[in-house]
């Protein structure tokens, strides 16, 4: 990927309107911190751009390289290098794990990966992720904890190798060793050329990703783009300043709650560390 | 069920419309059908002696209209049944499956599960009654039977029954009827997985467990026989 451009994006869901007029642009090797206060549009934002059809699309484009995806199903998006690590990822009863991810890998490829290809490939994923083999014998995502499934995504992430990968709250749920581990992929990734968008609403996770971007999302629109350091300000400061100094007033959460099962262990890792 | 030291009967293509078997004291039986011709009114009945045991596995792919109904009388102190059955019905299918158990004596056990896939505009019915007789004190009955809609016209009913007539018994069951989730199909489908394979692995997981009670070529014609009802449908 050269440059993904979001130029103008109206969605709704369940006939609330929720991006209000997005632009935005990411180009190769950036990494690009999506900040904002809860329900102001980030999750819509990446789950329009990976083609989810729960969101309604209410004007706008998405341009890929030249490419007007706008219309692409899903699956579409994928091969053309956009991956998302989904906040909440789904659990697909009786389909194995590793059926999965052969299948996922084989779509990307024109000619399918030969049994011993593909195993060494997802052994070695395992294996930097600190995920047991085992668990590749598993249902997809079905009784995993909330870390095994970030775990997972980035698992998938891995083995997918995508031009831009978005990653939606992918430290919640996961403890600080956890962290650890995600980070150095996502690093390696993107030391290999890889571009991330990355919401998350903790600076623990950006310190150690270190953005090149960031940009704040305040109403559906994007309020502020600019340099790492608004990380740093709205973790210090939080978002009043919007309002103070671009006279922008911050409304209630408009888009409905998508994190019905995540949790902020960061923050909780955080305040002990700092009481100690 | 140890291959060992038990009996098989495999009906592969055509199946019995009445069957009547008996299992003998301490005898283990595993019967195995897979119909690959179309069956319309189907009754069997299965008698377990004391301490014996029957396994039944019914994969149901091809399409078809039909009817199937069965019984197992665990007649016998100590006797246990399995039952494993996965359907899948296409296009304008009609299939209903009332597979029962009934405990006659005490301290036996039964297990009942009914796993279905429903797509175009076809329709699965599963019933069936786990029946704890007066008496068979001690003895262990679940049921489960789950059938996912995948399109807007196929239909699904799933209403097994529980009749328990003793109270020192333990008797559970689960009946669900659900639409193919589309968070999962976009879940595949945003890993590059395009939409016909990604209901057709779905469709597999649900149905897959039973069919992996059978050898690879059974196995080969279940896959092959689903993915061509997905695609007609």
């Amino acid at each position: 990927m050269e440059r993904l451009e979001i130029i103008d994006l109206h969605a709704s869901v369940d006939g609330i309107s929720i991006l209000r007029g997005v632009n935005l642009s990411i180009k190769k090797g950036e990494s690009l911190a999506l900040l904002g206060p809860n329900g102001h549009g980030k999750s819509t934002l990446l789950g329009l751009i990976m083609g989810n059809p729960r969101f309604h699309l209410d004007g706008g484009k998405i341009i890929l390289d030249g490419e007007d995806i706008t219309n692409l199903g899903p699956d579409e998006r994928s091969k053309r290098g956009l991956f998302l690590a989904m906040q909440n990822p789904s659990e697909i009863p009786g389909l194995n794990s590793a059926d999965f991810l052969k299948a996922a890998m084989n779509a990307h490829r024109g000619k399918p990966l030969t049994l011993f290809e593909f195993y060494r490939k997802m052994e070695a994923a395992y294996k930097e992720m600190g995920i047991p083999l085992e668990m590749s014998k598993r249902n997809l995502n079905e009784g995993f904890s909330g870390g095994e499934k970030k775990r997972n995504e980035i698992l998938q992430m891995l083995l997918l190798d995508p031009s831009l990968a978005m990653l939606d709250e992918i430290d919640s749920g996961l403890d600080v060793d956890a962290i650890n581990v995600v980070a150095k992929a996502i690093n390696e990734a993107a030391a290999k050329g890889t571009s991330f968008l990355v919401v998350s609403h903790y600076a623990r996770l950006y310190r150690m990703l270190k953005p090149t971007r960031a940009a704040i999302m305040v109403n559906g629109r994007i309020a502020v783009d600019g340099d790492p350091s608004l990380i740093e300000r709205v973790d210090r400061e939080g978002y009043e300043w919007i309002k103070r100094e671009l006279g922008i007033e911050i409304e209630k959460e408009i888009a409905p709650s998508m994190n019905q099962v995540s949790i902020g262990v960061c923050a909780t890792k955080e305040a002990i560390d700092n009481g100690k | 069920m140890e291959n060992s030291s038990v009996r098989r009967i495999d009906y592969f293509g055509a199946i019995p419309n009445t069957l009547d078997l008996t299992v003998g004291a301490g005898e283990r039986l595993l019967v195995r059908f897979l119909p690959k011709v179309a069956f319309s009114d189907v009754r069997y009945r299965f008698q377990v002696g004391e301490n014996a045991s029957i396994e039944v596995v019914f994969a149901d792919v091809i399409g078809h209209s039909g009817h199937f109904e069965s019984e197992i009388l665990l007649e016998g102190e100590g006797s246990s049944a399995q039952w494993f059955l996965s359907s899948f019905a296409s296009s304008g299918d009609k299939k209903s499956f009332a597979p029962s158990v009934i405990h006659l004596a005490p301290n036996t056990t039964a297990k009942v599960e009914s796993y279905g896939v429903a797509t175009g505009e076809s329709r699965l019915d599963f019933s069936g009654v786990s029946e704890i007789r007066k008496y068979a004190r001690k003895s262990k009955t679940r049921q489960t039977a789950k059938v996912i809609v995948f399109d807007p016209k196929s239909d699904g009913r799933s209403a097994p029954m529980l009749k328990i007539g003793d109270n020192d018994v333990e008797a559970s069951h689960a009946a669900v009827v659900g639409r193919l989730n589309e968070d999962h199909l976009y879940y595949l489908e945003s890993r590059g997985i395009p939409r016909d394979e990604a209901r057709r692995l779905i469709a597999l997981g649900y149905l897959l467990p039973v069919a992996s009670r059978f050898e690879e070529r059974e196995r080969k014609f279940v896959e092959e026989t689903i993915m061509g009802g997905l695609f007609h449908d």
